[in-house]
C-alpha cells in the first residue's frame, strides 16, 4: 500500500490540546517512507469515511465530548469504526478521545457509554492532573513523552493492556500505567501532541496500517527534539 | 485591625523588596495588603468608579487605551504593568483616586467583580490560552457568566462575535454589546449557553437556545484584534461619558519597535493561536526571529503550537530561539518550513545583517525582557 487515509475525526470538537498535529506527524512520516496520505477531517454532521487507514481522537472539553460521542453513535458511524477495525484499521484516542472509545466515562457530571472500543472505564478524579509525563511503552519499549490535563481515572478491563508504564506524571490516575491498547486500538492521556513527541510511534502507526515494515526514518531534528524531551522530564 | 494600618504595611513592603531585592515593588503591596487586610479590594474600591477590562487577548492595550479617555473625566488610578491578579488590583487602589481602571486575569475577574462592584466590565475576547493553568476555555467563560449574573448594578461591555463573551452578556442584568460582523472562533464549535453544536452561517452564530452575535447594540466594521480593541476601549470610554479618542492601531497590537547593532527589530506579543494568528498576518518582511518560552505565563505546555498555521512564513528565512525553540522548529519542519536553531534571542538577531527590517515574534516572558532590556 503506497497510498492511505489518515482521518481526523471532529477536530472541531476533540481539537482542544493540540492533538491535530498527530495527523501532521503522519503525514509527515508517511513521506519519508514513500507512502502518499491524504487527510480527512471529519466535521460533527459528516459521516465517518470507511475507507480510512488511521483514524484519530484528540483531546476535549465536556460538552463537545459529548457532541462528538452522539455524531459517533449517529448513522452508521460506529458500524464503520468496527468494520475498520476488523479489516486492522489504527484508531489512535488522546484523553477525551480515548474516554469516547472506551466503555464508560463521566462528562458534565453523569456517566455515559462509550462506544465500546477499548475495554476501558473512566471516572472523574477528585483532583485535575496537569503536567509532563513520562512513560515505557509497553507496545514499543522505549520511552514516550507528552503532556496531560485531564480529570479523568481511567481503570482498565481484561481484553485491554496498558499502553505505558509510568515514568513521570500521573496517566490513568494512579501514576503506574498510562493509556490502553488492544490490538490496532491505541488509547493514551499524552498530548504533544504525542506523535509530534515520539515519531517513533507514528512510525510503528504506519506500519501497523500498512501491514509492511520499512526501513528507519533519518529526520535528525525529529530525534533530537524526542531525546531532548525524553532527557528534560526526569 | 485598620485599614490605613494594613496600607501602611503594605507600601513599607513594596518599599523594602524594591531597596533589598530590586524588584518593581508593583505586587508586593498588594499581595502583603491581601494578607493581612482580605476586605482591602472591597472597602477600597467603594466611593469610586472601578472599570474592569478582561479577556485573552489585548488587556493591557486596551486598559492603557481606556486610561487615556477616563483620565479626561477625572483622576485615575490603573494597574501596574503585566500585575492582573487580584493582587495587582490591590496595589493600583492604593493610590486614591476618582477612577480605577483596572487590567484583571481572567480567572481573577469573579473576586474582582464580587468584591469592587465595578461600574463597567469591558470583556474583549476568550480563546483558548494556558490552558494548563485555565483547564478549559468554557470553566473560564461560565465563572464570567455566573459573576454577570450576580452583578445587577455593573454595566457589561463586549465583543459578542466571541460566543462566550456573548454568554457573559446574555447573563448579565446590564449589557452593551459590540459586533464587528462576526468572526470564526477557533473554539466556538460548541454552544457555550446549551451544550448544543453551535450553528454558523459564515461568521456569525445563532443557537437555538438564543444565544447570537446578530443584532448587537453597536455594529463596526470587521478589523485587526487591535482595531476592534481600541474600537471597544471608545465605546466603554463613551458609555461612562468620556470622549472617544483617535485610534493608533501601531500603539495597540503589542509591538515595539527597537534596533541591535543596526538591526530593525518590529518587536511583538504572542501567547496563544490567537494572537499568533494576527502576528503573523502582520509579518510583511522576509526576516523573521520567533522565541518560545515555557513558564507559567507562557503556559508550561506547548502543544498549542500545532494550532496554528505557519503557512504565511513560507519562503522567509525564520530563525528560531527560547527554552522552547526546538518545539516550533520541529512543529515548522513539518509544515515544510526549516528554521535556524540558535541558543538565545542575541545569537539570533546577529544572524541578520545591519541595516535589515526583522520581525520577532515573542513570547510573553521573551517579550517582556526584551522591551525592558
Amino acid at each position: 500500500m503506497s497510498q492511505i487515509k489518515i482521518v481526523r475525526i471532529h477536530n472541531e470538537l476533540l481539537g482542544t490540546y493540540g492533538d491535530q498535529g498527530n495527523a501532521e506527524v503522519l503525514a509527515f512520516r508517511a513521506k519519508f517512507h514513500g507512502i502518499t496520505t491524504t487527510i480527512v477531517d471529519v466535521n460533527y454532521n459528516d459521516p465517518l469515511p470507511t475507507n480510512g487507514d488511521i483514524y484519530l481522537l484528540g483531546g476535549a472539553e465536556d460538552a463537545a465530548q459529548l457532541l462528538s460521542l452522539e455524531a459517533l453513535r449517529r448513522d452508521d458511524n460506529l458500524e464503520v469504526l468496527n468494520l475498520a477495525i476488523e479489516r486492522g484499521a489504527v484508531i489512535l484516542a488522546v484523553c477525551a478521545g480515548f474516554q469516547i472509545i472506551g466503555n464508560k466515562f463521566w462528562a458534565n457530571g453523569q456517566e455515559v457509554d462509550g462506544l465500546g472500543l477499548l475495554d476501558v472505564v473512566s471516572t472523574p478524579g477528585d483532583k485535575r492532573l496537569v503536567g509532563d509525563i513520562k512513560t515505557i511503552s509497553t507496545v514499543l519499549g522505549f520511552e514516550l513523552t507528552g503532556f496531560e490535563n485531564h480529570m479523568g481515572r481511567t481503570i482498565l478491563g481484561p481484553t485491554a493492556e496498558a499502553f505505558g508504564k509510568v515514568v513521570t506524571g500521573h496517566g490513568n490516575g494512579d501514576s503506574k500505567f498510562d493509556g490502553a491498547v488492544y490490538g490496532n486500538i491505541f488509547g493514551t492521556y499524552m498530548h504533544g501532541p504525542i506523535l509530534a513527541r515520539n515519531p517513533e510511534f507514528a512510525d510503528l502507526l504506519l506500519t501497523r496500517a500498512t501491514g509492511r515494515k520499512y526501513a528507519q526514518i533519518t529526520d535528525p531534528l525529529a530525534s533530537k527534539y524526542a531525546s531532548w524531551r525524553r532527557k528534560v522530564i526526569k | 485591625m485598620r485599614l490605613k494600618i494594613a496600607i501602611l504595611i503594605a507600601k513599607s513592603a513594596g518599599a523594602l523588596s524594591r531597596i533589598l531585592l530590586r524588584k518593581s515593588g508593583e505586587t508586593i503591596p498588594g499581595r502583603v495588603l491581601l494578607i493581612i487586610y482580605p476586605k482591602a479590594i472591597t472597602e477600597l474600591a467603594q466611593n469610586r468608579k472601578i472599570i474592569c477590562v478582561s479577556g485573552t487577548n489585548g488587556k493591557t492595550s486596551t486598559t492603557k487605551a481606556l486610561v487615556t479617555i477616563i483620565s479626561k473625566l477625572g483622576s485615575v488610578t490603573t494597574s501596574p504593568t503585566g500585575s492582573n491578579l487580584d493582587r495587582g488590583v490591590a496595589t493600583a487602589l492604593m493610590r486614591k483616586s476618582d477612577y480605577a481602571v483596572l487590567e484583571v486575569d481572567e480567572l481573577h475577574l469573579s473576586r474582582v467583580i464580587n468584591e469592587a462592584k465595578p461600574a463597567l466590565v469591558l470583556l474583549l475576547n476568550l480563546t483558548r490560552d494556558q490552558l494548563h493553568r485555565m483547564h478549559e476555555v468554557k470553566r473560564v467563560a461560565e465563572r464570567w457568566a455566573t459573576s454577570a449574573k450576580a452583578a445587577p448594578n455593573t454595566l457589561f461591555v463586549g465583543d459578542i462575535d466571541d460566543p462566550f463573551v456573548a454568554l457573559a452578556l446574555s447573563a448579565a442584568t446590564q449589557s452593551h454589546s459590540v459586533s464587528f460582523g462576526g468572526r470564526k472562533h477557533l473554539d466556538g464549535a460548541v454552544c457555550p449557553s446549551c451544550g448544543k453544536y453551535l450553528k454558523w452561517s459564515k461568521n456569525n452564530f445563532k443557537c437555538s437556545c438564543g444565544l447570537t452575535n446578530i443584532s448587537p447594540d453597536e455594529l463596526f466594521e470587521p478589523g485587526t484584534a487591535a482595531l476592534r480593541n481600541a474600537t471597544l476601549a471608545n465605546v466603554a470610554g463613551k458609555l461612562l461619558g468620556g470622549k472617544a479618542i483617535a485610534i493608533d492601531e501601531k500603539s495597540l497590537e503589542r509591538s515595539v519597535d527597537r534596533e541591535y547593532k543596526g538591526v530593525k527589530a518590529n518587536l511583538r506579543l504572542t501567547k496563544n493561536p490567537a494572537s499568533w494568528g494576527e502576528a503573523l498576518n502582520s509579518v510583511v518582511g522576509d526576516d523573521v526571529v520567533l522565541i518560545v518560552n515555557s513558564r507559567e505565563v507562557d503556559g508550561i505546555d506547548t502543544s498549542w503550537l500545532w494550532d496554528i498555521s505557519f503557512a504565511q512564513l513560507q519562503g522567509k528565512r525564520v530563525v528560531v530561539c527560547g527554552e522552547r525553540g526546538l518545539d516550533i522548529a520541529y512543529r515548522l519542519h513539518v509544515e515544510g518550513i526549516e528554521a535556524e536553531v540558535t541558543s538565545n534571542f542575541a545569537d539570533a538577531i546577529s544572524k541578520f545583517s545591519s541595516g535589515s527590517n526583522v520581525h520577532v515574534l515573542a513570547a510573553y516572558t521573551a517579550f517582556h525582557e526584551l522591551i525592558n532590556a
